[in-house]
């Protein structure tokens, strides 16, 4: 796993009610027992971590987030936006 | 008995204004002038459009006051004049009245333009009033000192429950026998930068309108304002020849005691069950109901199912509106604002519409008077506000004694 994908599953850790549940890159967020305020803490974390930031709206289905990995590729996509703006800029 | 009504909104300054407004189904959710919005992604807000403070208000000690206390003395003032009291109180009608104005936050405004000075600034020292500015008594306090109430006087907090618990509480005090009268309701004038970061990062904001019970919502918009009642003992206000709005019949009031964020059906439906039972009145006794109807996913769905858990099969025969859908969410003042709404719909048997419900949600499937207000007999009406925290409180108004 590389280190986007292990300080997002450190983040998801911090905010779960059982962190030692096995979490990878499958796991749906649904098993993980994330509540939505939590879920509001761990976007802000992983904003703060990267330096980027996630449009994400509690009040919208969002299917980009449907997994653990997708949560990874969808970090790695902006992280990769973000640098691309920073370079034009 | 309802003798006096003030409000402070972003569909104008003033009853009238407000109503005819609402009537039409104007929405007062505009871009925000207030401050920079540059670096936010949430970039509207429901402003209020027309307040000068020095056009509006009278006294010096206001003028010098958080904008959240000015709203709070300009509905005052309002409230005063339609009751025709006589103010400022004297001699021992003074302890008589209560002055009960809450406000969710108080002068956050002040405290943001403060730090700003401080941390940013390297400033020495705050503006001396700052402090003053600041507390959330502050509003209840000004405008105590302006009519000369001298009687139960606080502010009280319980974020978008806050108007609503100040205008049940002066009710029981007037029902206890304790003040003759009371102005009872809330402020916010929380609308600035830092706030609207702390929102964005609830993740619970829409950038780009409040749509409630609608398919296509996807979030609530802040917004600034006051609601001001005066309230008043039946014979107390019949022996002055006060007008006589309407009546407040009913208060019920609860906690869920669960979540801060996510709503209980059992919190909202027991709440509403009290302010029924309260009453004495039957649920196909109401006419219409302001919602809460925040336009967040949880709220309406939770709303509408606590609703159908008191009413039953009289849920259908209900209108029930969100008129949050135009003077957006006026956190700790909303209630108040909402109750002004409820007693004008009374007076006139007009239900102001939800705006923007072109397609409900499938979950959302009671008569939420989409789009456009209608003339229906409004006899008794309830107004719902239910805060973070799980905080629900409950009115129930009619209409005056004949």
């Amino acid at each position: 796993m590389d280190e986007v994908a292990t300080k997002i599953i450190e983040i998801l850790r911090k905010n779960m009610k059982d962190p030692s549940k096995p979490v990878a890159l499958e796991t749906p967020l649904s098993e993980l027992e994330i509540e939505s305020l939590d879920l509001a803490v761990i976007v802000f974390d992983i904003e703060d971590t990267f330096g980027i930031e996630i449009p994400y709206n509690a009040n919208e289905e969002v299917e980009a987030f449907a997994t653990v990995g997708s949560v990874v590729d969808r970090v790695k996509g902006i992280i990769a936006e973000t640098k691309a703006s920073g370079a034009a800029a | 008995m309802v003798t006096g009504q003030g409000v402070v909104t972003p569909l104008g300054t003033g009853v009238e204004k407000f109503w005819s407004a609402l009537k039409s189904g104007t929405c007062g959710i505009r871009q925000v002038q207030s401050f920079p919005i540059e670096d936010l992604y949430i970039t509207i807000a429901g402003e209020v459009p027309d307040f000068d403070p020095k056009e509006r208000l009278q006294s010096k000690a206001l003028l010098l006051a958080d904008k959240f206390s000015q709203y709070a003395g300009c509905a005052a003032q309002e409230a005063v004049a339609m009751a025709k009291l006589d103010v400022p109180l004297k001699d021992q009608a003074g302890y008589r009245a209560a002055c009960i104005i809450g406000s969710g936050v108080g002068g956050l405004t002040t405290l943001e333009f403060s730090y700003k000075m401080l941390f940013k600034e390297n400033k020495r020292a705050t503006h001396p009033l700052t402090l003053l500015k600041a507390i959330g008594s502050s509003a209840s306090a000004h405008v105590s000192i302006e009519y000369g109430i001298k009687g139960p006087t606080f502010g009280v907090v319980s974020a978008c429950s806050t108007a609503t618990h100040a205008i049940g509480l002066t009710y029981r005090m007037i029902r206890e026998g304790l003040v003759d009268l009371g102005l009872a309701g809330a402020a916010e004038a929380s609308l600035n930068w830092g706030a609207t970061r702390a929102w964005q990062a609830m993740r619970v904001l829409s950038p780009d309108g409040l749509w409630p019970f609608a398919k296509k919502r996807n979030g609530t918009v802040l917004a600034e304002g006051a609601g001001i009642l005066m309230l008043e003992e039946y014979e107390h206000a019949k022996a002055r020849g006060a007008p006589i709005f309407a009546e407040l019949m009913g208060y019920g009031m609860t906690a869920d005691a669960a979540d801060m964020v996510n709503p209980s059906i059992d919190g909202a439906s027991t709440a509403m069950q009290m302010a029924l039972d309260d009453s004495g009145l039957a649920p196909t006794d109401i006419d219409y109901i302001n919602a809460h109807g925040t336009a967040t996913a949880v709220n309406d769905i939770n709303e509408t199912r606590a609703i159908k858990r008191v009413f039953g099969n009289a849920a259908n025969k209900l209108s029930i509106s969100s008129t949050k859908s135009m003077h957006g969410h006026c956190l700790g003042a909303g209630g108040g604002i909402e109750a002004v709404a409820v007693l004008k719909a009374i007076e006139e048997k007009f239900v102001p519409p939800t705006v923007g419900l072109d397609e409900p949600d499938p979950e959302c499937d009671l008569d939420y008077t989409p789009n456009t207000g209608k003339k229906r007999e409004v006899n008794y009406a309830m107004s719902n506000s239910f805060a973070f925290g799980g905080l629900n409180a409950v009115l129930v108004f009619g209409p005056a004694p004949a």
